[in-house]
């Protein structure tokens, strides 16, 4: 299997390690309820046949995660983006100052 | 046989092999250098500060930071892509460089001079001596002079640019990992022959002798 890294092209599957779905969000711990949210949110994973998108990780080379898009059944990929990319945005950075990482 | 590291040592296996010509005699298909006289430092640009550090690189170097997993290089400077906004600068005749980098105040800077051993590679089989080492095409079609990768070589993380169109490359491994990696080395090269120009680093080599 190899793997379409955006920076470093198409690249092994043994460069990389593999962390599983890329769905879950991160449940908001003030809102009612978050205690099943997050039990939800660290425990329960659906288990597709087909279309998947998980995140791997480029040990071997440019060390960026990325979203795949893996088929589950055939492991054909149909893309992979960094994960820098299609995260949340930053917090605002302070007047003169740089993000906090 | 002279030529070969010998296997009776206890140890020999964690020495670089020594310096001279090794397995097929004749013209060695690869030569091979160990560069100990590189400053190297890694360079990243901080969250949203891309435009400003390559603005710096540039008035301080005349170079332009490669947007990819290139090398630009200017003024014995090289700066090679190994991540989205970040950055292996080597440099010659530059023993302050990470200090120089850290000077121009847009990016985080790591000195690295003693965490990598570089090896200048070229030959007329130097390319079918690295096809067997990195999964990763190396035909001049798709891979040529300025193009950098990032992968690993019989398990050992590793650097490789091409620097010339002979072709010529220059590797980088960790240093501990230097003395396995000449092992290999000879391993995948033996059947065309290697020249080791410098015995490079080790227990028993010289350390900042300028060498190179
Ligand atoms: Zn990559």
């Amino acid at each position: 299997m190899r793997i379409p890294c955006p920076f470093c092209g198409s690249r092994d599957a043994h460069e990389f390690s593999y962390l599983g779905d890329a769905t879950p969000r991160r449940p908001d711990p003030a809102a009612p309820g978050a205690e099943a949210a997050f039990f939800d949110y660290v425990y329960l994973r659906d288990n597709p046949a087909g279309a998947f998108e998980e995140w791997w990780y480029h040990a071997a080379g440019c060390r960026q995660w990325l979203k795949v898009a893996r088929d589950t059944r055939t492991h054909a990929i149909t893309g992979a983006v960094l994960a820098r990319d299609v995260a949340a945005p930053a917090a605002p950075t302070p007047a003169g100052g740089e993000t906090a990482r | 046989m002279a030529e070969m590291s010998s296997p009776a040592h206890p140890l020999s296996h964690t020495r670089p092999i020594p310096a001279g010509h090794h397995g097929r005699p004749g013209t060695a298909g690869v030569v091979a250098r160990w560069r100990e006289d590189l400053a190297i430092a890694t360079l990243a640009a901080r969250h949203g500060g891309e435009a400003a550090l390559a603005a710096a690189m540039d008035a301080a170097f005349g170079l332009a930071l490669p947007a990819g997993p290139k090398a630009a290089g200017a003024n014995g400077v090289s700066a090679l892509g190994l991540a989205p906004r970040r950055w292996l600068v080597l440099a010659s005749q530059r023993p302050a460089l990470a200090a120089e980098l850290a000077g121009l105040g847009g990016g985080a800077v790591t000195e690295q001079s003693d965490g990598y051993a570089v090896l200048d590679l070229a030959g007329p089989e130097v390319r079918a001596v690295l096809a067997k080492l990195v999964a990763v095409d190396l035909d001049p079609a798709v891979f040529s002079t300025g193009d950098v990768v990032a992968s690993s070589l019989a398990h050992i993380g590793a650097v490789l640019w091409q620097t010339g169109e002979e072709p010529t490359y220059r590797l980088l491994v960790g240093t501990s990992f230097a003395a396995a990696f000449s092992h290999t080395l000879l391993a995948a090269a033996a059947e065309y022959g290697l020249d080791l120009a410098d015995a490079g680093r080790g227990p028993e080599a010289g350390r900042g002798t300028g060498r190179g």
